[in-house]
């Protein structure tokens, strides 16, 4: 008897030790711009990021197989430019070992992390809004793409308007000359032709935050519909404002942002009736863990909208690689490509899209909501789940 | 296109543009003309100024006409610092200056990313509304700023041809070695040049700040329209910096929104580009 | 400085024999630095210390071809433009026309040598601050024909993808060596005009131009000739840097790029050829082992212009140079 309970003791203690002892350390890369315009979505992109550690962590640790995992974060800074990106890129593969890296933001910071990760078969889970991200000879087998782009929203949202406001004619795209402003403008053109609008557009250097004799110009073309799209939040609340005060009296939106409450912080009452997209819906109940996880943490500023979408993509991760039960790369991109269906809390099911688009399914459609500002409030008008092209 | 209603609106428009231009030039030529030095760290205190503008009348809530000199006074105050620091080392060492003083605007930007992050703020406005007259539409904000340029030009008209102090400066500026003869005390009046130009730099950039937005970098673009402006009007000359900022606003105005943002970056820059090779010291200045 | 004549003097006392007008001290620090330089990658093995380390050597091509322009008496804030100018060809020559590495590199060097030869006769004639104000405009126009002629150049997107040129290019100790190869190549024309007679021509234009002039000296073909060599040389370092990063976009050539390559050259010393070398290992390999510290950095680099511009016109060098002549001058004793 005696011996027995020896035996089970031993037993005891050896399991407890092991799975101790066996908490290996897993480093996941995070690629944002700390310094400069871009930190707001940097650190957007580290907080959730590390949200989702935290969460995997108090729950014992990540099983992946019959180990359990330790998952750290390692984030470094790519201060939104090309060589950032690679150099960061760089860095995290070679010197810290990384085989997971989250991030960057920036179609330029992307591809030049790009350059790096598909070489070296490292997993990348990524935002920028180029096609060619995801769309390439190789067929992307390591990128995938974690947030909504123009191509995935804006079709959608178009049709919506068309639907709601079938008397608008003609619509401005007023953007900025920068990478995102040049690729997402030429997008917009079609979807918006394809749902009969008559399109106006002009581009203006980066920088300038002057835009009446823009605005003078577009409201002798007989624009009805003003789309702020690709514009940064500054310059799109500085657009808005700058019209309202030019006496434009048509329709103001975004397909692109989110940027609501920047905007209604520099025009105030003349946001009146600004529709726009976002990203995630604070006021859902599903949200309010992650809202009071988030203000425990981070405290009261205001929580960027891309938070969420971070957070989720780090659990799908995870959770690609407890059903792939391993930490090999191609197992887990595996087990990613097949988690249509998982839902980890925030946005519903997982689903892949894109292969009409980009030839290959790496696409994460994220549901997104259509809000407006209705006395002095964000109301929302409708949730929107993109179709799988 | 070309229609009245529209013509008129940009002539509106470029008023309004020219007052902000003339404001944020007349701090960078004024230092040029008496001191002969490029302040390439004017930016810099356009957005000490915004930044001091957004604790006076966005915090505190003075009154606005208090809140705009007292933060512009704060400002030159501040600056004092740096014109014993730093500027002194570079007057009438005009090569010198443009390299350090970039240096200089460099460690004022970054030195503010690191106390006031990078993100953008609003200063309140000081006057929301619109004024329309007929088919014309002027934002009130607007036509304090056209209000105060004009002010600001004629305070300082009067303080260089009816002061003491404002003859001795333009005496300095003629030529520094006669007037110091003359018993003018170069340094003081070196330093009170310093603190006018200052003053009038913060001015400008708090109102740039409320128009646009606020950040570190927001003086960046002040820069180089100063930039421009002077160069077309001609270095150290206040006349020429208020016919350079109507020049450059009222064809960014009539480009913009005729022939786009693009044609009107282009050819801006080119016209200044040729001015610098034919006719280097600007339209109203003299050559060297 | 370098010392002209053939001796290193301390207080009037003929010293130690210097070989070719440098110190034997020189000549060591010379080998001791060109053998770090060509077993880096074999010490440092990591792939990432590799790469940075071919960013610093191909940054003192930038820096070095700057300070021919410098030496004149100009400083350019345009010279990333001309890097682009360059890179912009290669590329172009080699994805759409097809040409082979070598001759679109050559093509593109030549493209921005072609370009200063065209610009420099007009704007070299202007003094130093305007000079300055010139070269700052034409570097934004030309970016900004980089960011609007999307057609041709991509546009702020730019161009993705660009396979490596030269099968040297597959690995990061081979795209080192290259890069190795090419610094020393550039550096030693620079080192070669400065020390002949060319040199001494533009020392001369510098201090003194209208002297030089009636002196003989053909000014205007000197300070043209030079800008010619400096751009096209830059064009090496812009080409090289495009194929390192497999990306070329215009954010690149920014008016931030041609401030890095200035202050890289008066941080080292703008007056000796090492200078913008030593300028360009700081500039560049700093910010990535003092990660997180961006901000600091950049204050520190303008208190360090502002402090070179008012007191020590050397840079670094200048001010090693002159501690180390006080120390000579204190450890020799009194004798005077």
């Amino acid at each position: 008897m005696l011996n027995k309970l020896k035996a089970l003791a031993c037993m005891a203690a050896v399991a407890l030790s092991s799975g101790v002892m066996a908490q290996e350390e897993l480093k996941i890369g995070g690629i944002g711009s700390l310094s400069g315009g871009g930190t707001a979505w940097g650190i957007a992109l580290q907080r959730g990021v590390q949200m989702a550690v935290d969460e995997v962590n108090a729950a014992g640790g990540l099983k992946v197989g019959d180990k359990t995992y330790k998952p750290r974060l390692v984030m470094f800074d790519d201060q939104y430019t090309a060589a950032g990106g690679r150099l960061a890129a760089d860095r995290l593969i070679n010197v810290e070992q990384t085989k997971f890296i989250i991030g960057p933001i920036g179609s330029p910071s992307v591809l030049g992390a790009v350059a790096v990760t598909s070489p070296a078969s490292v997993l990348l889970l990524s935002n920028g809004f180029a096609p060619s991200i995801l769309k390439n000879e190789a067929k992307s087998p390591y990128n995938f793409r974690a947030m909504n782009s123009t191509v995935e929203f804006g079709p959608a949202m178009v049709k919506w308007y068309r639907e709601n406001f079938p008397t608008i004619k003609k619509v401005a795209l007023i953007a900025p000359n920068d990478a995102v402003g040049q690729a997402v403008v030429p997008q917009l053109e079609q979807y918006y032709r394809d749902n009969g609008f008559e399109v106006w557009k002009e581009l203006y250097d980066r920088g300038s935050k002057e835009f009446t004799p823009l605005i003078t110009r577009m409201m002798a073309q007989g624009v009805d519909l003003l789309d702020l799209n690709s514009n940064a939040p500054g310059e799109a609340g500085l657009l808005l404002k700058q019209a309202r005060q030019a006496g434009y009296k048509g329709k103001i939106w975004q397909v692109g942002g989110p940027s609501v409450d920047e905007i209604m912080g520099i025009a105030g009452p003349l946001a009146e009736g600004f529709i726009s997209l976002n990203v995630f819906d604070f006021s859902m109940p599903e949200s309010q863990k992650f809202v009071a996880t988030y203000r425990a943490k981070y405290g009261d500023g205001v929580i960027n909208a891309q938070a969420p979408g971070w957070y989720n993509a780090a659990l799908n991760m995870f959770e690609a690689m407890r059903r792939a039960g391993s930490t090999d790369v191609t197992k887990v991109r595996d087990a990613l490509q097949k988690l249509d269906g998982y839902d980890a809390g925030l946005f519903g099911p997982v689903k892949w899209g894109g292969m009409g688009d980009y030839g290959v399914d790496h696409q994460l459609l994220l549901r997104f909501w259509i809000v407006e500002v209705k006395d002095g409030k964000i109301i929302t008008r409708a949730a929107i789940s993109p179709e799988k092209r | 296109m070309f229609t009245l209603p529209i013509l008129s609106q940009v002539l509106v428009n470029g008023l309004s543009l020219s007052a902000i231009y003339v404001l944020v030039a007349l701090g960078f030529t004024l230092l040029f003309g008496i001191m002969r030095v490029v302040n390439f760290a004017h930016g810099a205190f356009a957005m000490l100024g915004g930044y001091a503008l957004f604790y006076a009348y966005g915090s505190l809530k003075l009154p606005y006409p208090i809140a705009v000199l007292g933060s512009a006074l704060t400002v030159a105050s501040f600056g004092l610092i740096f014109e014993v620091l730093v500027y002194r080392w570079f007057y009438q060492k005009m090569f010198q200056s443009m390299i350090g003083l970039m240096g200089l605007n460099m460690a004022i930007v970054f030195t503010s990313v690191m106390i006031w992050d990078v993100n953008e703020r609003s200063i309140p406005a000081a006057a929301s509304g619109i004024l329309t007259v007929g088919e014309l539409t002027i934002p009130l904000d607007r036509l304090v700023i056209m209000g105060i340029t004009i002010v600001v030009l004629i305070m300082f008209w009067f303080f260089v041809t009816k002061t003491r102090h404002g003859l001795a400066m333009r005496a300095a500026s003629q030529d520094v070695e006669i007037a110091a003869a003359q018993g003018i005390n170069t340094t003081v009046i070196y330093r009170l040049a310093f603190f006018v130009a200052i003053f009038m730099t913060a001015l400008a950039g708090g109102l740039y700040a409320q128009t646009y937005a606020l950040s570190p970098f927001v003086g960046e673009r002040p820069l180089m329209v100063a930039f421009i402006v002077v160069i077309l009007g001609g270095m150290g000359s206040i006349p020429g910096a208020a016919l350079g900022g109507v020049l450059l606003g009222m064809g960014e105005s009539f480009l913009s929104t005729f022939y786009g943002a693009a044609v009107s970056s282009f050819v801006s820059f080119g016209v200044v580009v040729t001015l610098l090779i034919f006719r280097p010291w600007g339209l109203l200045g003299k050559p060297e | 400085m370098a010392n002209q004549n053939n001796v290193s003097s301390v207080a009037g006392h003929p010293t130690k024999v210097a070989l070719l007008g440098y110190s034997p001290w020189a000549w060591l620090g010379a080998i001791a630095a060109m053998s770090l330089l060509l077993v880096w990658p074999l010490v440092f093995s990591n792939k990432f210390y590799i790469t940075i380390g071919t960013m610093v050597v191909l940054s003192a091509i930038g820096a070095t071809s700057l300070n021919l322009i410098i030496r004149t008496g100009h400083v350019s804030l345009a010279h990333a433009a001309f890097m682009g100018v360059a890179a912009y060809t290669c590329v172009l020559l080699q994805l759409r026309l097809g040409a082979p590495f070598w001759l679109a590199m050559v093509a593109g060097c030549l493209a921005s040598g072609l370009l200063a030869l065209i610009l420099g006769p007009i704007v070299l004639r202007l003094t130093g601050k305007y000079f300055v104000l010139v070269t700052f405009l034409v570097g934004e126009i030309i970016r900004m024909i980089f960011v609007e002629w999307q057609s041709l150049t991509g546009g702020s997107n730019g161009i993705q993808n660009i396979p490596p040129g030269l099968d040297l290019m597959k690995t990061p100790t081979g795209f080192y060596y290259l890069a190795l190869g090419a610094a020393v190549l550039c550096v030693g024309i620079v080192w070669r005009i400065l020390s002949s007679e060319i040199g001494r021509a533009m020392d001369a234009v510098r201090e003194a131009e209208k002297l030089a002039a009636s002196g003989g000296v053909p000014v205007i073909q000197l300070k043209i000739m030079i800008f010619v060599i400096a751009c096209t040389l830059v064009g090496v370092y812009g080409i090289l840097q495009t194929y390192l990063v497999q990306y070329i976009d215009p954010s690149a050539f920014n008016m931030e790029a041609s401030l890095n390559l200035v202050v890289m050259n008066v941080l080292g010393g703008m007056y000796y050829l090492l200078g913008p070398v030593l300028g360009s290992t700081f500039l560049s390999a700093l910010p990535e082992l003092l990660r997180g510290y961006v901000e600091l950095q950049r204050v520190i680099f303008g208190v360090i212009l502002i402090v070179v511009m008012a007191a020590l016109p050397g840079g670094i060098i200048g001010a090693l140079g002159a501690l180390r002549r006080l120390y000579q001058q204190a450890t020799s004793g009194k004798t005077t």
